[in-house]
């Protein structure tokens, strides 16, 4: 998040997408609808009337994977009655007329017949968002998971530039990372082409920097995303996988190819907390630990370093991960990863990472620090882009709108989206042991629009095949208004009825991230054997 | 007290990496970390209960404001503690939070030290929403019920909630699932069942994270019972519950003090 939670609640104007805050991530949307009390204006632009939908000033739906269009339409209104903010976009930003040369192909006619949003809605979201004192976007994966995932952002980005909604408090872009830790494993360096704190793997000075402190020859090159390390393992280039908890036998996209791609690899070791759908294709299983069990830092989404402390020593065989990776590298031949605490691996980080710079356990020890925190008097950074943004002026990138990868057809009629649901966390291997959860949620739905039951024939609670071009599902119905004609939302925690056995493949050319939120799917009646 | 063996141990706050946290101390010697803090409150009476499950024959001290001392007078009454094996240590709450709290007795019988704060009457908060007209009152609920999450945190953190299973997870009264569950039922089967039991502490609505008025919701209910019957939870020891005088025997529970 550019921005804190706390924040939110001044805010006067909030733009909730791709976001069902309340099931997802139930303490911001607490702070919205306290904003919201306070006299805000709450936007929520979804295809799906989620919870906190019910609350909004304005709520509309667009059709999947149309957000360039609707965001480009929002801009192009709010130029035409200039309501953008001038000061803000001749101080602060460039690229203004290249960005109004691309938004002049967006007018409110043409939004609505792309994104299904009326222009009487498109000009009201406008006008609200651009003229509130301080404006906020949310965001989550409804956003990001889409071949437009990168796209879709920087039209955000643009929209907040656009009306100056950024560099202030209780404005800004404000992703919300999943799990407790999405973001501290990104701050650490959990992504291929950066290291801790996104310092860029193919800059010299950065790359000399990691070597010398590690005292080893590293890569200029990327490594892989997720997508690319399982085409490379099709392509016999790579043999060997190690995953940490994660479950990709039911979180990724097209499950079947998963499963057989995981098959052929020579050497699988998964390492967590319990025997995942994946632990079981592997053929080594390391014990790792719980959140109780663990000493460390969990870093929020809205980037707040906060220490996490062991409540218990880990039970049975299992150890810390990183216990187990120091373990390994010894068994390697590498002698240089001894830690004797975790605050010395933090400290090392802090070390070679400029954002984390001036975070100690010390200062932690009672309330978190936001980043970025560069040194001991450095209070930390409740909200980014104060002044200036990092590179200096922020620049507006034209986007063009471009369409899903797969599109609703005769075969295909059904656009499919997927999500979660609040009693579940995502692939299932905490929450499903639960038996508290599991009593509220046990089975895995397709929430279908009773006017399209109707038409087919099917029934409430009826189970139903659903078919995509990558597969065949069987799962039980849910009717509901929440969702609109023409499309079906599946939950995708459960592995019985794994919504990732029909999701699409395709992946953002920049991000790499798949397309989970578009697919077309046909829904067909379980035929009754007669005996 | 712990040093003459008048209890096993004491249940309080100490102070954990700068937060108040409950704590079963045992020893003197670490009383140093003890904390009286009025910032967070905690259900001290009701994480006794697990305490005096598993180690039934042992007395067991245990910090109590006001409130606190009514669930144990709940909890007494409904066999989950037993009395001699409990020994209450009273401390007073400041005027200050007694206002906040709108409470009528912001004190235990008996306090250690400290000043007895004032009594609270007021039912403004209450009076706000009666006299809304019906279909805005009606409006004004759903929408707040309509908020919920089903976290069961308002259950959890009730030092007056203690049935082994609950009619909010029977699903033949209240539908799995559910963000929001389904209201308003799930909300007024938890107030029916609080009528004659509630406290008012109001530890449910601080812990509500989607800011939900659960407590005047609770507070109406009982006021109801008071005007109906006289009744007040918490208040005598001998006095039965009159949902629990009109019932059928379920409402006497399994539990240590039985």
């Amino acid at each position: 998040m550019t921005n804190s939670i706390p924040e939110l609640e001044e805010s006067d104007c909030i733009l909730v997408t791709g976001s069902n805050t309340t099931e997802a991530h139930p303490l911001v949307a607490s702070r919205i609808l306290r904003a919201k009390q306070k006299g805000a204006t709450l936007i929520v632009i979804d295809p799906r009337r989620t919870q906190i939908a019910r609350y909004a000033d304005i709520f509309v739906r667009q059709k999947l994977g149309t957000d360039v269009a609707w965001i480009n339409g929002l801009m192009h209104i709010i130029l035409k009655e200039g309501w953008e903010n001038k000061e803000f976009i001749s101080k602060r930003t460039e690229g203004i007329e290249e960005l109004k040369k691309e938004l002049e192909n967006y007018p409110p006619e043409k939004v609505e017949e792309i994104t299904g949003i009326s222009r009487a809605d498109l000009r009201r979201i406008a006008e609200a968002y651009a003229k509130a004192k301080n404006a906020s976007i949310i965001y989550a994966m409804g956003i990001t998971q889409h071949i437009t995932g990168t796209d879709n952002v920087i039209s955000l980005a643009n929209l907040a530039m656009l009306t100056g909604n950024i560099g202030k408090a209780s404005s800004g872009v404000n992703p919300l990372r999943g799990q407790n830790n999405v973001q501290g494993a990104c701050d650490m360096g959990g992504l291929p082409d950066v290291y801790p704190g996104y310092q860029s793997v193919t800059n010299e000075t950065i790359a000399k920097k990691f070597e010398e402190s590690w005292n080893a020859k590293l890569s200029r090159k990327p490594g892989l995303t997720i997508m690319e390390m399982f085409q490379s393992i099709e392509e016999g280039k790579v043999k060997a996988m190690y995953i940490m908890g994660e479950n990709p036998m039911v979180s990724d996209p097209d499950l079947k190819h998963v499963e057989h791609t995981l098959k052929k690899l020579e050497l699988l070791v998964v390492q967590d907390i319990f025997l995942t759908e994946t632990a079981k294709l592997a053929h080594i299983v390391l014990p790792g630990v719980s959140f109780a069990e663990k000493e460390g830092t969990f870093t929020s989404t809205d980037r707040r370093v906060q220490r996490v402390r062991k409540a218990i020593e880990p039970l049975g065989e299992a150890k810390a991960d990183h216990e187990i990776i120091c373990k390994i590298a010894k068994r390697m031949g590498n002698d240089s990863f001894n830690y004797d605490s975790e605050e010395k691996i933090f400290e090392e980080m802090t070390r070679l990472t400029p954002i984390y710079h001036g975070i100690t356990y010390e200062r932690i020890e009672k309330d978190g620090i936001q980043w970025p925190c560069t040194n001991s008097e450095d209070p930390g950074t409740p909200f980014l882009h104060k002044d200036q943004f990092s590179k200096g002026k922020g620049t507006f990138f034209p986007i063009p709108y471009r369409e899903p990868a797969e599109i609703v057809d005769e075969e295909f009629p059904f656009w499919l989206t997927t999500g979660r649901i609040g009693f579940q966390y995502h692939s299932r291997t905490m929450s499903g042991v639960s038996p508290s959860l599991q009593k509220e949620a046990k089975e895995g739905y397709v929430e279908m629009n009773p006017f399209d039951a109707i038409q087919l024939g099917i029934e409430e609670g009826e189970k139903v095949k659903v078919i995509s071009r990558r597969g065949t599902i069987e799962i039980k119905t849910k009717l509901s208004f929440n969702v609109g004609r023409n499309m079906v939302f599946i939950p995708f925690h459960y592995f019985e009825s794994a919504a990732n056995v029909l999701t699409n493949t395709a992946v953002d050319p920049i991000s790499k991230i798949p397309e989970f939120k578009v697919c077309a799917v046909r829904l067909e009646k379980i035929e009754e054997e007669n005996p | 007290m712990l040093d003459e063996n008048i209890v096993s141990a004491i249940l309080g706050l100490k102070l954990s990496h700068g937060h108040p946290i409950p704590f079963l101390f045992t020893k003197s010697s670490e009383l140093g970390k003890w904390v009286f803090d009025e910032s967070v409150r905690y259900p001290l009476t009701k994480i006794l209960i697990k305490i005096a499950q598993k180690y039934p024959d042992q007395k067991i001290g245990v910090v109590v404001r006001g409130c606190d001392e009514r669930s144990l007078i709940e909890l007494f009454k409904n066999y989950q503690l037993q009395k001699d094996k409990v020994i209450a240590i009273g401390i007073p709450c400041s005027q200050d939070l007694a206002n906040r709290c709108r409470c009528e007795r912001p004190f235990p019988s008996e306090i250690e030290d400290g000043e007895f704060a004032k009594p609270v009457e007021d039912y403004s908060d209450i009076e706000e929403v009666e006299k809304l007209p019906e279909q805005e009152r009606f409006l004004y609920w759903m929408s707040q019920f309509g908020k919920c999450i089903k976290c069961y945190g308002c259950r959890n953190i009730c030092p007056a909630c203690f049935c082994p299973s609950c009619t909010l997870e029977d699903e033949n009264l209240i539908k799995p699932g559910g963000m929001p569950p389904e209201i308003p039922i799930f909300h007024l089967h938890k107030a029916y069942h609080m009528a004659d039991r509630c406290i008012d502490c109001g530890l449910c609505e601080e812990a509500c994270p989607m800011g939900i008025p659960v407590r005047r919701l609770y507070r109406k209910v009982k006021k109801a019972v008071k005007d109906l019957f006289g009744y007040i939870p918490g208040e005598n020891e001998d006095e039965k519950g009159p949902l629990e005088f009109l019932g059928d025997g379920s409402y006497e529970l399994p539990g240590t003090g039985k």
